[in-house]
C-alpha cells in the first residue's frame, strides 16, 4: 500500500528521472494516488498564485478565480493528456501503461508544486524593478517539468528522443480531436434530450 | 394639533419644490459610465447634462440646413458652417447671432460659398471656410474680405484627375493649413502660408493580418480584384492646440485608435494610458459594442475638440457619445446618446468646447446641442488641469469630492496617493495606488516603505544573524564532541 517510500520517489524522481521513471515502469515505485495528489497540489498552488501574488507582478482579476473550477480543470487537462497520449502510444508501440503516463505526468509537475507557493510569497516583497527573479523561479520551474514529461513518456515507453516528441504532438492532435467528439456528443444528447422533452411536452398538452 | 398639520403641507410642497431640479439633473437622457481597470462598465454621474439648444429658428435666420462644422473661436464667437444654406453664421459668446457672412468680395466681383464643409478661426480673426463644392478653402479677414484662396493643389503625389474637395479646415499659429479633403487616403494635406501644397501628414499606414495575407496569397488574380482593397482610413476631424499640434480624428473598425496627436512633422505623439488590463488602453470610445443591428460596430468617431490641459472630447456618431480623455490617455468621462429626447442626437456631426460647456453640432436636426458641466464633470476637469500644470498637491481636494461621488473613479485614488508619496506615507499610499489599479506608483511606494522597515529594524535584524550564526557552530560543535565521545565508546 502506500508507504513513505512511495511520497519519498517523486522527489527522487525530479533528481533522476531516467532512472526514477525506469523504476516507476519496471518495479512498480510509482503511485497513481501520489500523482492525483500532485496534481491536485499543484491545482491549489496555482489557484494561490493567481489570487495572492502580490498587487505588482499580478495581473489577474481576483474576481475571475474560481479555484475549484481550476482545479477540476487541471484535472481534466491532465486526464486528457493521458489518455490521447496512451491511445497514440498503443498504437506506436508504446511500453507504458496508462497509469504509468498518469504517474508521469503527476510527478513532473513536482518542481511547479514546490516553487508556486514559495514565488508566491517572493513576490510580496518585490518592487517592480526586481520582479525578474519571480518569473525566473516561475519560468525554470516550467522548463523543469516539461523536461520531466518529456524524460517521462521517453523512459516509461522506451522511445527515442524524437519518436517522443513526435507521439506528444500527435497526442496534442488526438486531444483536439477527443475534446471535438465531447462536443459532439453533448451536442447530440441534447437533441436527443429536447426531443423527449418536447415529445412529453406534446402528450401532457394531448391527454 | 390642527395648526401644525396647516403649517406641515406647504412644507412638504416645498421640500418636494427643491428636489425638482435635482431629480431632473440627476436624471439624463442617455447613459453616462465608464470603464475600470479590468474594462468593466461602471455607471457614474452625469458629467455634463442638456442645457438647451440652439437652432436657427430661433434666432430668426431659417433652419439651419445639414450644417456640417461648428468652431468656437478665442473671442467667445460661434462660427457654425451652416452647410445646405451655403453661409456662415456667427454667434457672440452669449449665442445671440452677430451676423451672418454668405458673401464676400473675390476680385471686384461677388462671390459666394457653395455647400461649405469645414470652418475655422485663427486667433486673429482670419476665417478659414472650407469651401466644398467650389473646390477651394477661402481665408478672409476679420472684416469679411477676402485674404486668400487655396485651390488646385499641385503635386507630383496627386493624381492628374485629383479633384481638390476640402471638408475640414485648421491653421496653426504661423499659416501652415491643414486640411481633410473628400476620397484622400494618404492622410491630411498641408499648406504652408502662401497656400502652396507641401504634402501628406499623419499617414495612417494599412495593417493587414497575416490570415490575410494567406487568404490573399492562397486566391487567384481574378478574385483579388474582387476582393476589397486594403486602403489606409479616412480622417474625419480635426483641431489645434496653440502650440501647433494637429488633433485628427479618423474612422477605426477595429476599436483601438479613432483620434492622434501629430506634431509639426507629422507624427503622431499621442500618449496612451498603461494602466490597463492589456497593457495599453484603446483611444477610440467605446471598448464593447453590437455586431449587427441598430447602433452596431466600434464607435465611429467624426470629429474631436482640444479643451486645454491636455483634455480631449471625442464625438462618436454612432451612438451619439461624447468620450473626454485626459493628456495620458485616461479616459475622464463619457456621456450622450441618440434618440429623439432633448440633450439627445439624430446625427452629431461636430463638436467644441467653450469654458465648461460643450456644444454638439446635430446635422439632421440642424440645431447646435449645449450642454453643461456637473459638479462631478467640473471636479474632474480641474482636478486634471491642476495636475497637467504640476500642481498635484491641490488637486487632492479635489480629487476626494470626486470620490465622494464616484468611488470607483481610479484616477482620483492614483492623484491622492501621488500627494500621500510625497508627503512620505508610503503605507497609504500603497493602498490608493493599489485602488488606483497603478503598479508603477505602487511599486515606488513600495520600495519607500520596505527601505523604512529595514532601517528601523536594521539594529534587530543584524543581531538575530549574529546569535544564529554563533548558535549554529555551538550546535555543530557540541555534535562534534558527542560523536566523538560515542566513537570512544565503541
Amino acid at each position: 500500500m502506500i508507504n513513505k517510500e512511495k511520497f519519498k520517489y517523486p522527489f527522487y524522481v525530479m533528481v533522476h528521472p531516467f532512472d526514477g521513471f525506469y523504476e516507476i515502469r519496471h518495479r512498480g515505485k510509482g503511485s497513481v494516488f501520489v500523482a492525483l495528489l500532485l496534481v491536485l497540489l499543484f491545482g491549489l498552488s496555482f489557484s494561490i498564485n493567481r489570487r495572492y501574488a502580490s498587487f505588482v507582478v499580478n495581473y489577474v482579476n481576483p474576481l475571475s478565480v474560481d479555484s475549484r473550477a481550476e482545479i477540476a480543470g487541471i484535472f481534466f487537462a491532465v486526464l486528457l493528456l493521458a489518455v490521447s497520449n496512451w491511445s497514440i502510444t498503443c498504437l506506436m508501440e508504446g511500453e507504458g501503461r496508462f497509469k504509468d503516463i498518469l504517474t508521469v505526468i503527476g510527478y513532473s509537475l513536482l518542481p511547479m508544486v514546490l516553487t508556486l507557493i514559495p514565488a508566491t510569497i517572493l513576490s510580496w516583497f518585490v518592487a517592480s524593478s526586481e520582479e525578474g527573479l519571480y518569473y525566473l523561479i516561475i519560468t525554470i520551474a516550467t522548463i523543469f517539468t516539461v523536461i520531466l514529461v518529456v524524460i517521462g513518456i521517453m523512459t516509461i515507453h522506451n522511445y527515442t528522443f524524437g519518436k517522443t516528441i513526435a507521439t506528444l504532438f500527435l497526442s496534442f492532435i488526438a486531444l483536439l480531436i477527443i475534446i471535438f467528439i465531447i462536443l459532439l456528443l453533448i451536442y447530440l444528447l441534447q437533441q436527443v434530450f429536447m426531443f423527449f422533452q418536447s415529445l412529453y411536452t406534446e402528450v401532457i398538452l394531448k391527454i | 394639533m390642527k395648526r401644525i398639520k396647516i403649517w406641515l403641507i406647504p412644507a412638504i410642497i416645498l421640500m418636494l419644490l427643491d428636489c425638482v431640479p435635482v431629480l431632473a439633473a440627476s436624471s439624463v437622457p442617455y447613459h453616462t459610465y465608464n470603464y475600470d481597470y479590468w474594462e468593466n462598465i461602471y455607471y457614474t454621474p452625469a458629467a455634463y447634462i442638456p442645457s438647451g439648444n440652439i437652432s436657427g429658428v430661433n434666432i430668426g435666420i431659417g433652419m439651419f440646413s445639414n450644417p456640417q462644422d461648428i468652431f468656437v473661436a478665442e473671442d467667445g464667437n460661434v462660427y457654425v458652417a451652416d452647410t445646405g444654406n451655403n453661409r456662415i453664421v456667427v454667434f457672440d459668446s452669449n449665442m445671440r447671432l452677430k451676423r451672418i457672412i454668405d458673401s464676400f468680395e473675390n476680385e471686384g466681383k461677388e462671390d459666394t460659398f457653395s455647400s461649405p464643409h469645414g470652418v475655422f478661426v485663427t486667433a486673429d480673426n482670419k476665417l478659414y471656410v472650407a469651401d466644398t463644392s467650389n473646390l477651394r478653402v477661402v481665408v478672409l479677414n476679420e472684416d469679411g474680405s477676402l485674404l486668400k484662396l487655396i485651390s488646385n493643389p499641385t503635386s507630383e503625389v496627386l493624381a492628374s484627375d485629383f479633384v481638390f474637395s476640402p471638408l475640414k479646415v485648421v491653421a496653426d499659429y504661423s499659416g501652415r493649413v491643414y486640411v481633410i479633403a473628400k476620397n484622400i487616403f494618404q492622410g491630411i494635406m498641408a499648406f504652408d502660408d502662401n497656400g502652396n501644397f507641401t504634402g501628406f501628414t499623419g499617414t495612417i499606414n494599412v495593417t493587414i493580418s497575416t490570415y490575410e495575407k494567406i487568404w490573399r496569397r492562397l486566391s487567384t488574380k481574378r478574385q483579388r480584384e474582387k476582393q476589397i482593397q486594403f486602403i489606409p482610413t479616412e480622417f474625419t476631424g480635426l483641431d489645434i492646440d496653440a502650440d501647433g499640434f494637429v488633433y485628427a480624428t479618423n474612422i477605426d473598425s477595429n476599436g483601438r485608435q479613432s483620434v492622434r496627436k501629430l506634431n509639426p512633422k507629422g507624427q503622431d505623439v499621442i500618449k496612451k494610458a498603461a494602466r490597463n488590463v492589456r497593457g495599453e488602453a484603446s483611444l477610440s470610445g467605446d471598448l464593447f459594442w453590437r455586431l449587427q443591428g441598430d447602433y452596431s460596430g466600434a464607435s465611429r468617431i467624426v470629429d474631436v475638440v482640444y479643451r486645454g490641459y491636455g483634455i480631449y472630447s471625442i464625438l462618436d456618431t454612432t451612438r451619439g457619445r461624447i468620450f473626454t480623455y485626459d493628456d495620458e490617455g485616461n479616459l475622464l468621462y463619457i456621456f450622450g446618446g441618440r434618440g429623439s429626447q432633448e440633450g439627445t442626437f439624430k446625427n452629431p456631426v461636430a463638436i467644441e468646447a467653450v469654458d465648461d460647456k460643450i456644444l454638439v453640432l446635430d446635422a439632421y436636426r440642424g440645431e447646435i446641442m449645449t450642454f453643461t458641466a456637473t459638479r462631478y464633470g467640473s471636479l474632474i476637469n480641474r482636478a486634471v488641469c491642476l495636475r497637467y500644470e504640476g500642481d498635484e498637491a491641490s488637486a487632492v481636494e479635489l480629487w476626494k469630492q470626486v470620490l465622494e461621488l464616484d468611488s470607483n473613479f481610479e484616477l482620483a485614488y492614483v492623484g491622492i496617493g501621488k500627494s500621500l508619496l510625497a508627503s512620505g506615507d508610503n503605507k497609504k499610499a500603497m493602498e490608493y495606488f493599489k485602488l488606483g489599479m497603478d503598479r508603477e506608483y505602487y511599486s515606488i511606494a513600495y520600495k519607500r516603505y520596505r527601505d523604512d522597515i529595514l532601517e528601523d529594524n536594521l539594529g534587530y535584524i543584524l543581531t538575530a544573524i549574529v546569535v544564529l550564526t554563533i548558535l549554529k557552530i555551538v550546535v555543530s560543535q557540541a555534535r562534534k564532541a558527542n560523536a566523538g565521545k560515542a566513537e570512544r565508546r565503541l
